[in-house]
Formats: C-alpha cells, sequence, structure tokens
C-alpha cells in the first residue's frame, strides 16, 4: 500500500529513470552477450562510463564545457532580448508583422546551419562568431512564439485594461506579456535545442576547444567512448536545462498549474 | 449581513435619506439627466462583410442615483451603446455626454462589469480588484486596504489568494463586481453581468447587488435579457428596437424599495414585466419573424 502511494507520488520520475536505465542495460548486455562487434566501431555503456570518468577527473571536460557554455549563453541571452521584444511587436503593431515576416519566414524555415562557414568567416575562429550562430538559430522561436502568444491575448482583458484607463505600455505589461509567458516558456526550449547545434556546429567547422570539438576531434580518430561521454554530457545538460525551465513555468506561472486536461 | 440580504420581506426597512421614495425631490433627481446620448449612431464596417448598423439615432436619458436597465432583441446594440458609454467605442454621429462633459474615452468616473468576467487569469483575487486603483496609480497599501474592504463587501473574504480558476462562475463575478466598485465610479455599467451564472446565485447576486446600489449611491445601467431582472432591479426599463437600437419605450417601475424576493411573486410586478414583454415582442417579431 505504502509502495503503491510512493509510486503515484513519483510516478513520472520513476517512470522515466526506469526507461533510461533499461534502455542502458539492454544496450550494455546485447554488445556483451549477443553481438560482440569490435569496439573500435561500436561502444557501450560501460566504456562510455569510464571515458566520462576520465574526462572530468582531467579537467578536460570543464574546460570544454565553460567555453563552449560562453558561447550559448552570449547568444541565447541575445536571442531572449531580440526575440521577444520583436515578436511581440509584431504581434500587436500590423505595420511590423507585415513588414517583417517575409525575411522571418525565410529564414527560420532554411537550415541556416548553412551560414555558418559564412559566419566563421566573418567572425573569425572563436566566441563571437559561436554566439552568432546560436542566436541565429535561437532568436526564431523566440519570435515566432512570442507573435503566437500575443496574437492570442484575449480582446476582452485588453478592454477590461483600458476600460479602467490603461494606457499602452499598461496593455503590454499588464495583459500582452502575462498572457505570453506560457508561448515564451514553450518556445525557449525549442531554442534550447538550436542553440546547442549552434554551439557544437560552429566547433565542428572551426575551433581549438569546446565540447563540440572535442566530439569532433574523438570522432575523427575513433575514440568512440570518448566521443559518446562528450555526448551524454550534451544530452544531460540539455534535460536538466528542460526540467528547470518547467519548474520556472510553475513559480513564472503559478496560475496555469493544475490547468491540465488529461 | 448576508443573512439579512436572504431573508423575505414584505415589510419595506426604514428608509435612508436619498433612497428613492417617489417624493417630489426624487422626481427631480431621476429627471436631471446625468447621462445624455442624444443621436447616437454607430456602424461596425468589419473587413470582407457587410457593415452593421448597430445604433441609429439613439437618445437616451439617466438621471443621477438612477438604476436603469436596457433591454431589446440580441443584436440591438444594448452593448454596443455600454462600450460607447464606457468609452472603449467612439460614435460616428451624435453626442454623449456624461454630467455635461463629452465622453472621449475611458474615465476613472465609469466601471464596467462585463459578463465573461475579465479576471486576469495571472492575478489572484485581490490582485484583481486592484486593477483599476493600480492604474490610478493609488499606492499599495491603500490599494491593498481598499480592495480587501471590497472583497469582504462582496462576501469573498478567505479567496484574496486564489486564481480566477480556482473560483466559481457566482464568485468570478463577485470579483468582477468589487473591481469596479474599488475605483469608486460614480457610474457602474454591467453587461449582462448575471447572464453566465445559474439561477439561484443569480437571485442572489441580484439582491446583494441591490443592496450595495441603495448604499453606495451609484448610477447604475443595466444590460439584461431578463424581463424580470429588469423589472426587479429598475427605477426605469429602457426597451430598444430590434438593429439599429433607438429607444422604443420608457417603463417606469413604480414599485417600493427596498425590494426583495417576495415582491416578485406580486400582480404589480407581473403586471410590470407584462408591460415589458407587449413592449419586446413587436420588436422581436420584427426582428426574428416569428409568431407575426
Amino acid at each position: 500500500m505504502a509502495l503503491k502511494e510512493i509510486y503515484t507520488e513519483y510516478q513520472r520520475p520513476i517512470l522515466g529513470l526506469a526507461s533510461v536505465a533499461g534502455l542502458l542495460l539492454a544496450w550494455e548486455l546485447v554488445l556483451t552477450y549477443l553481438i560482440p562487434v569490435n569496439p573500435f566501431f561500436f561502444t557501450k555503456p560501460s566504456l562510455i562510463a569510464t571515458a566520462f570518468r576520465e574526462q572530468v577527473l582531467g579537467g578536460r571536460l570543464s574546460h570544454d564545457l565553460i567555453i563552449s557554455s560562453r558561447a550559448f549563453l552570449w547568444g541565447f541571452s541575445c536571442a531572449i532580448a531580440v526575440g521577444i521584444p520583436v515578436g511581440v511587436l509584431m504581434g500587436w503593431r500590423r505595420r511590423a508583422e507585415y513588414t517583417l515576416d517575409p525575411f522571418l519566414t525565410a529564414l527560420y524555415a532554411s537550415p541556416l546551419i548553412a551560414l555558418a562557414p559564412l559566419i566563421i568567416v566573418v567572425f573569425g575562429v572563436g566566441l563571437v562568431a559561436k554566439s552568432v550562430l546560436v542566436f541565429l538559430l535561437a532568436v526564431f522561436p523566440f519570435i515566432f512564439n512570442a507573435f503566437a502568444g500575443v496574437r492570442s491575448t484575449d480582446r476582452l482583458l485588453i478592454n477590461v485594461v483600458r476600460s479602467f484607463g490603461g494606457k499602452e505600455r499598461d496593455l503590454y505589461f499588464k495583459v500582452i506579456l502575462p498572457s505570453t509567458l506560457p508561448y515564451l516558456i514553450a518556445g525557449s526550449r525549442i531554442a534550447l535545442g538550436r542553440g546547442l547545434v549552434g554551439v557544437i556546429v560552429g566547433e565542428f567547422f572551426a575551433a581549438s576547444e569546446g565540447i563540440g570539438f572535442a566530439i569532433a576531434r574523438f570522432g575523427d580518430t575513433y575514440q568512440l567512448p570518448e566521443m559518446f561521454a562528450g555526448i551524454s554530457v550534451l544530452m544531460i545538460i540539455a534535460v536538466v536545462v528542460t526540467e528547470g525551465m518547467r519548474k520556472l513555468e510553475a513559480v513564472l506561472a503559478p496560475w496555469r498549474v493544475g490547468q491540465e486536461a488529461r | 449581513m448576508r443573512d439579512r440580504n436572504l431573508s423575505l420581506r414584505v415589510q419595506s426597512g426604514p428608509r435612508k435619506p436619498g433612497a428613492c421614495n417617489f417624493s417630489k425631490t426624487c422626481y427631480l433627481r431621476a429627471m436631471a439627466s446625468y447621462i445624455q446620448a442624444q443621436n447616437l449612431a454607430l456602424t461596425f464596417r468589419p473587413k470582407n462583410r457587410d457593415p452593421v448598423t448597430a445604433l441609429q439615432g439613439l437618445d437616451l436619458e439617466v438621471g443621477k442615483g438612477e438604476f436603469l436597465s436596457l433591454v431589446g432583441p440580441s443584436g440591438c446594440g444594448k452593448s454596443t451603446f455600454l462600450n460607447v458609454l464606457l468609452g472603449l467605442l467612439k460614435p460616428d454621429g451624435g453626442d454623449i455626454r456624461l454630467d455635461g462633459k463629452k465622453i472621449t474615452g475611458p474615465g476613472q468616473e465609469r466601471a464596467m462589469v462585463f459578463q465573461e468576467f475579465g479576471l486576469l487569469p495571472w492575478r489572484t483575487v485581490l490582485a484583481n480588484v486592484e486593477l483599476g486603483l493600480e492604474l490610478k496609480g493609488v499606492p499599495a497599501s491603500m490599494r491593498h486596504q481598499r480592495s480587501s474592504e471590497l472583497i469582504k463587501l462582496v462576501g469573498l473574504n478567505g479567496f484574496e489568494h486564489h486564481y480566477p480558476h480556482e473560483l466559481s462562475g457566482g464568485m468570478k463575478q463577485r470579483v468582477g463586481l468589487a473591481r469596479a466598485l474599488a475605483t469608486d465610479p460614480d457610474v457602474l455599467l454591467m453587461d449582462e453581468p448575471f447572464a453566465a451564472l445559474d439561477a439561484q446565485t443569480r437571485d442572489l447576486m441580484q439582491l446583494e447587488l441591490l443592496q450595495i446600489w441603495d448604499r453606495a449611491k451609484k448610477t447604475v445601467l443595466f444590460v439584461t435579457h431578463s424581463i424580470e431582472e429588469a423589472a426587479y432591479l429598475s427605477d426605469r426599463v429602457i426597451v430598444l428596437t430590434a438593429r439599429p437600437g433607438r429607444t422604443k419605450s420608457v417603463i417606469k417601475i413604480n414599485l417600493p424599495r427596498p425590494r426583495d424576493y417576495e415582491m416578485r411573486l406580486t400582480a404589480d410586478f407581473n403586471d410590470i414585466k407584462a408591460t415589458i414583454w407587449n413592449t419586446l415582442k413587436e420588436e422581436l417579431i420584427a426582428r426574428t419573424g416569428y409568431g407575426a
């Protein structure tokens, strides 16, 4: 009975962890007993874990992480700072929408990553080029989601604030932004994934340090466990940050908690 | 206080000074036109659709402190008129004045109670009630105090920190009423405020509204589809024509105040309802073609 209660309470983490653990175990067992593949071509969790440990202890990993996250944070912050105002403006001002729409649609739909070589030529190898790449990839989800959020703002609430003497500024801060917030959080999840792609690809093309560079180098030299260690670090970061955003949503948008349909 | 509201009294209680008792002074008070609409016209011109003339040649006068209801067929421009009075819509023609001054936009002396409540979902009950005071620039401590008083007045104490989605329809509209009263407006505009509520909650809210009105001495413009509600609450009922809306007839409700639920069972009350219905019926036929 007590066990069942614990299960009901923590169903989400229990099922989530169990499925990950199950997959890792199956991977390990299959490669150890069923198909003994040459470790030169493919690797398994136990070897990855060893490589991971060595990288952490050697200090190489934290150095790479700091290099990469610096570029990510710069690009991502700029994406927030530019994307939200532009999206809100487009949602609220028709002229802004019609003017900017063709560029944004074209840029959002095309594989921006193709611009990476150009950006590296223009900004050189290093922090700036990578930040620009992150920015370019991450800014569009913010713009489009801010836009969608503003468009979905309840007309009645606008009228309510207006009727109590609210000015344009009040409409933005008391109605439009709060009702756009859930869209922005959803957008930031997409932006996060795209931003990570930006850093890694930037480092693939031209870099001498950083997590993307490390992955590329280990891959080129067939050091598969080390390469996978780098990939897992990226995955863990992505999961942790996404979970953090979920928590952030609960703090920033408490009125939405408990409104889930199922 | 709530118990007193709910008791079914036939006998009217002692009158407060200023309450309408059909004396000469009261008659004069009602006649001095506080709100005056003249030849008001408004046409909506939606994109890719035919224009809709919501109001045309609407004349209307409301006395200070009067409780006036507007009834009329659906789409006759009742809500449009309230929105013009609120200052959210600009009329195409004619003139609308409050206390002699032309209405050009929203103002602190008017507040609306919306049919669909219009509460900000990200604000607690307290913060929703504070909205008008906040926009007026009232300091936080005074806002809290005033809002808490009003939350008590509408019987929501204990729910200050709840979010709207945690409230029932009746409670939401109490918040809407408290929010409108918070800035202490002279004119309260109510756009079918109780239409979304169940019948019993509605009866209760009507009684409470009468109490608050009697105490606070607001001018109330009340739009409703319910003849019964209009007759029960109002000093006068204005029947509007089918679209475009004009005043078809003005019916004075000569029933004593304070009014209570039992009064709705009297023959006088039913006569008034019949009068309103007969006036309205012609317009309904004009609009729908049924019963012709």
